[in-house]
């Protein structure tokens, strides 16, 4: 036993070297309910969770051979930092500390079996050699890293999922890094979720990524013209299905056009399975953001197989069932605002006169709005949208007739009205629902707009938006008109609550956030064929590699992102002012030459 | 004059049609060293043109493959090698430069290499087309209204060299070698030694722009029927599918070269030819430089007048039909000009050319009334021109060609003015309307020179500059309404946007120098169209407010 407290004091000293936090929670923890095993070798080796983590026979040979194979797979890279999984006891960070020269972290959350391996051997070598990652890992710790090499610790990682999914993150997240994906994304042909798709592009874009926007509301039009043939649902139907499958024939051809990573589809895009098998074939990844409600909107099922991710806006037992039906990953993502579009305003007088208003509403005439606004037709209620007719008495309080407001129209109404409502919609409940779960966009791009609302409770709103603090929320529509009527009477709470708000929305809640998040999980999936893709050579790459010549210099003048090609760099040029330099002129010549003579033989 | 640089980058032919002027300059100036600059594969084209002293050779196919991945690494490789060449070609202080490229891309290259003197397709600084050289923007102008298409090609090229007399031909010095290759090719082919032989040039650039088979059939029937003739086909070889058809009803008659001979080999078949029936091809301009007769099919988008033999008689056969010129970048779906050129009609002009029987050829033009017929010659003053067989009398667009000509040769060159061949007073009362108009620009003109001097009035000075703009989009209304007036206004615009500089004060000076010279431009076309005295018509009614169509 006094064998034992050596190893442990002695080792703490050396761990608090470096990370005080750490040695001092593991002085703090129980070790493992197992004990070390000694081996023939001497060298003990230990069961966890039933799980045995080294050789019985000779721990410190299998950790040599198993040094030896991850050695090659960090192969010649100056810049590879070893990630090993899993401490063990340490004998496979010796070897590989042993075999190889570069820097090594290694990731291990488990306190209990960290004090029983310092406890059971003397680890001061592995440990002066080795950097422990901290936990929550951060963004600045990894990206620290060079390119990270996820060593699996096989023992270790069977042991409990937490050392997988972590080490898919951390190999996600590197084969991100410096890549420019081609991504094409599919917006629905109408609908709330149809800016979604150019707010996502945009995030996407200045992610660093190529992205095409496929916008198929051109196609509304003819969707909506197709009762013009017959009156008959049934016949109908079938109509409207072959009209989607034309789409689905549109957007393959834009799929053989750009040649894409991956194909982003928002809610209601026109992709059947079929053409989700086609574009599957084709080796392109295929995620599908699902806004909406999955009990409303059921066609997600027939489409999800043909999914390699999967993102909704709600959580629990939905994403259980959806993971059931499919081979496809899948996650939560809540919806977000753009902050480039939702944002304050400065309005003339004429255009608060004209849009503002004590208390409004934007946004479709669902049933349980019609009548939960009604109390509040005495308080001067504006209703913005489509979709009022037949409502009622709160008809009386719809602007432009029911036209469909415009984006831009939208932030200047959000910015003009003082209180804004937001009730999430249901076609079966009168008022709020009571089990509502997922959050609107409206609340994120009210918020970041910097316009003050009252939204209902929903089950998923706390941990995005701290109700009462971050945003105000009602449960009942019965207490709305005293909400407005007190929120009316206090501008100074509701420019505090508007405020905090948006600071939340803009640091967590955006389309880049999202799409960072999304990409991560793509990533972390696939980490293997994104990493493998050769990347493309950008305009910084390039201008680092020329150094301090002429081209060089023109190189560093563009966006950094530019793809190094004659379309990508030429472009930048052909819209500037001033006369051409060299390097310049030599870029347009090429780019000439390549339209005159090169183009048409490219296949 | 140290060293001239000659640039022409695109087809063989017209590497041929810079020849008189890399003659001329020679004549001009004859220490000069004298450089050509080629694409790669015409390297022995320019190397058979007299007064070459060197050719240098850029070899697009190579640069092209380093593009065509269009990987990183290959694009840096190819920006290496421009800028090699450009460093190379900077460093033998070339004197004079000259662009016969027609492609922005030859502007740029023209740029880099700087020197002091480059005219040709040029760019500015900034990247702007740039047409300095008054002849190129005569022609840059001619290419956009063709039926006014005063001059040849070739002349252009002259002048912009200032080669203004020079050579009256072109020209290819076919090597030895070339020769012994023909002469083996013709032997092995079995030609009778002493039979006529015609040649027959097959291909165009692109099929619609081809004469059909089945007249080359027709004509080659006739022909050997009248002198027992053998027929040789040349073209590339993407015009092998027509020789296989051609060669298959012929039979024996037919020598195929198509496709068989190098550049040099093409030149020393065609001069053992004694006539070459061609559409507007590269061949036509070897069989000119190599002394063979041609008998030269125009129709679609080929003139006569633009892009004809440019050698003394020659004979051009050109399908005057409605809708002529066309556009190079059409497709016509009924090319039934190339009908109107009737096979029997082409056998009359080979037989009538071949025996130099320019009455046989007049006798013939008469009875193909659809076609004209042309002989190639030089005027006066050495510039190319085409004279009508068969006495007939020229039309409004014959007329108006005719007038422009001489308007041009008036202001570029001095010449003397004559009247026009026929008196068109509706088109003279459209110029004086431009006339009217330029005068009254040249006015404004001069409102905007004298704010700019003042320097107080911004405001005024404005309202100005925008009444003179005003007056100009009037004046290219007109052009675009009135055929007569096209040319003259396209040239006034070319001028109009090359004016270059910051200071608003030369600026409107230049600008009212350019409204003075249209005014007197137009009066002066005018005045050939009409001479003074004749009782002059009003313009018609609706006048410049009209829509254009």
């Amino acid at each position: 036993m006094s064998h034992l407290s050596t190893h442990l004091e002695e080792n703490l000293r050396a761990l608090a070297a470096r990370h005080p936090r750490l040695a001092a929670e593991i002085a703090a923890a129980a070790p493992l309910p197992s004990l070390p095993e000694p081996t023939p070798a001497g060298d003990p080796t230990l069961t966890a969770d039933g799980v045995l983590l080294h050789s019985r026979h000779d721990p410190r040979r299998e950790a040599a051979r198993w040094a030896e194979a991850q050695r090659e797979r960090l192969g010649e890279r100056a810049d590879a930092t070893a990630v090993v999984l899993g401490l063990g006891l340490g004998y496979h960070l010796e070897a590989l500390a042993a075999a190889w020269p570069g820097p090594i972290v290694v990731v291990e959350s488990d306190r209990a079996l960290w004090r029983t391996a310092l406890a059971a051997r003397d680890l001061r070598a592995v440990l002066a050699r080795v950097t422990v990652a901290e936990e929550p890992l951060a963004e600045e710790a990894i990206d620290a890293w060079g390119v990270p090499v996820v060593l699996p610790h096989a023992p270790s990682v069977l042991r409990g999922q937490g050392l997988r999914a972590l080490g898919e993150s951390i190999a996600g997240r590197a084969a991100l890094r410096g890549l420019r994906l081609r991504i094409l994304v599919v917006s629905p042909l109408a609908g709330g979720s149809h800016p979604m798709a150019g707010h996502c592009a945009r995030a996407l874009t200045e992610l660093g990524h190529a992205v095409r926007l496929l916008d198929l509301s051109p196609f509304a039009r003819g969707m909506e013209a197709i009762p013009g043939f017959t009156p008959r649902r049934a016949a109908r139907g079938a109509v409207e299905q072959a009209y989607m499958r034309f789409l689905g024939s549109g957007v393959l051809a834009a799929v053989e056009a750009e040649k894409p990573d991956l194909v982003l589809a928002l809610a209601q895009a026109p992709l059947d399975a079929a053409v989700l098998a086609e574009i599957g074939r084709r080796g392109v990844l295929r995620a599908f953001w699902f806004v909406e409600d999955h009990r409303l909107l059921t066609y997600w099922q027939n489409v999800i197989g043909e999914y390699d991710y999967f993102f909704a806006i709600q959580q629990g037992a939905f994403l259980d069932e959806a993971a059931g039906r499919s081979a496809a990953r899948v996650a939560y993502l809540p919806c977000a605002a753009d902050p480039a579009v939702h944002r304050p305003l400065a309005l003339t007088a004429a255009e608060r006169a004209a849009l503002g208003a004590p208390v409004a509403f934007l946004g479709a005439g669902y049933r349980n709005r019609r009548i939960a606004f009604r109390p509040l037709l005495d308080l001067g209620l504006k209703i913005w949208g489509t979709e009022w007719a037949g409502a009622g008495q709160v008809e009386a309080a719809v602007q432009r007739d029911g036209a469909r407001i415009s984006t831009e129209d939208s932030v200047r109404i959000f910015n003009a009205t003082r209180v804004n409502l937001n009730l999430h919609s249901s076609t079966y409940v009168d008022g709020v629902d009571p089990r509502g779960d997922f959050v609107n966009p409206r609340t994120f791009e009210l918020a970041a707009a910097g316009a003050f609302q009252l939204v209902d409770r929903r089950t998923l709103l706390p941990p995005l938006l701290r109700p009462d603090e971050e945003v105000a929320t009602f449960t009942d529509a019965a207490e709305l008109h005293d909400l407005v009527r007190h929120y009316l009477a206090h501008p100074e709470e509701r420019a505090w609550l508007a405020a905090t708000g948006r600071t939340r929305v803009l640091a967590e809640h955006t389309y880049r956030h999202r799409m960072q998040r999304l990409l991560e999980t793509i990533a972390a999936g696939d980490h293997e064929r994104l990493g493998a893709r050769p990347r493309e050579e950008t305009a910084a790459d390039a201008a680092r590699r020329e150094g301090d010549t002429p081209l060089g210099a023109v190189l560093r003048r563009l966006s950094p992102a530019t793809p190094f090609t004659l379309d990508g760099v030429v472009q930048g040029l052909l819209h500037r002012t001033g006369d051409l330099s060299d390097p310049e002129a030599i870029l347009l010549f090429l780019h000439q030459f390549d339209e005159l003579y090169v183009r048409e033989q490219r296949a | 004059m140290r060293k001239i640089l000659v640039v022409n980058l695109t087809r063989f032919g017209d590497l041929l049609q810079t020849s008189p002027t890399i003659v001329g300059l020679r004549e001009n100036h004859p220490d000069a060293e004298l450089v050509a600059l080629v694409e790669r594969n015409f390297a022995d084209v320019a190397r058979g043109l007299p007064a070459v002293d060197r050719v240098w050779e850029l070899d697009l196919d190579r640069l092209g493959r380093m593009l065509i991945g269009e990987t990183g690494d290959g694009l840096r490789a190819a920006y290496r090698l421009v800028d090699d060449t450009v460093k190379a070609l900077r460093d033998e202080r070339f004197d004079l430069a000259l662009n016969y490229s027609s492609s922005k891309m030859s502007a740029v290259l023209l740029r880099l290499i700087g020197a002091p003197d480059t005219r040709g397709w040029t760019m500015s600084a900034d990247g702007h087309r740039l047409i300095a050289h008054p002849w190129s923007r005569l022609f840059a102008a001619s290419c956009l209204h063709r039926r006014q298409a005063p001059f040849n090609l070739v002349d252009y090229y002259k002048r912009v060299a200032g080669v203004a007399a020079g050579p009256e031909r072109l020209f290819f010095e076919v090597p030895a070698d070339a020769r012994r290759w023909a002469a083996d090719f013709l032997a092995g082919a079995g030609a009778p030694p002493g039979a006529p032989l015609v040649a027959f040039q097959l291909g165009a650039s692109r099929p619609v722009r081809r004469w059909p088979a089945a007249h080359f059939v027709a004509l080659a029937r006739a022909l050997h029927a009248a002198i027992g003739a053998r027929f040789l086909l040349c073209g590339g070889g993407g015009d092998r599918p027509v020789a296989n058809e051609i060669a298959a009803a012929l039979g024996s008659l037919a020598i195929d070269a198509c496709g068989r001979s190098s550049i040099a080999g093409l030149g020393a078949l065609l001069e053992r030819a004694d006539v070459l029936v061609t559409g507007d091809t590269g061949p036509m301009h070897m069989a000119v430089a190599v002394g063979t007769p041609v008998v030269a099919l125009f129709f679609g988008p080929a003139l006569p007048f633009d892009t004809g033999p440019y050698a003394a008689d020659h004979v051009c056969l050109h399908a005057e039909v409605a809708c002529a010129p066309c556009d190079h970048n059409v497709t016509c779906l009924e090319p039934f000009c190339r009908d109107t050129l009737a096979p029997a009609a082409v056998a009359e002009a080979v037989l009538a050319r071949r025996a130099g029987d320019w009455q046989a050829l007049a006798a013939a033009a008469a009875r193909w009334p659809a076609i004209a017929w042309y002989r190639t010659g030089f005027d006066a003053e050495g510039l190319a021109d085409v004279s009508l067989l068969g006495a007939r009398p020229p039309g409004r667009a014959e007329g108006l060609r005719r007038a422009y000509r001489a308007l041009w040769k008036a202001v570029l060159e001095g010449t003397a003015p004559r009247p026009a061949s026929a008196a068109l007073p509706r088109d003279a009362a459209v110029l004086r309307e431009v006339a009217r108009l330029a005068a009254e620009g040249a006015g404004r003109a001069l409102g905007v020179e004298a704010l700019a001097a003042d320097a107080c009035d911004l405001e005024a000075l404005e309202v100005a500059a925008r009444r003179l703009e005003e007056l100009d989009a009037r004046l290219f209304r007109l052009g675009a309404m009135h055929e007569a007036a096209a040319l003259l206004v396209q040239v006034f615009r070319f001028e109009t946007e090359n004016l270059e500089g910051e200071d608003v004060g030369a600026l409107a000076r230049a600008t009212r120098v350019v409204h003075e010279e249209l005014a007197a431009r137009a009066r002066l076309l005018a005045e050939m169209l009409e001479p003074a005295g004749a009782v002059r018509p009003a313009l018609p009614q609706g006048g410049d407010h009209a829509s254009v169509g």
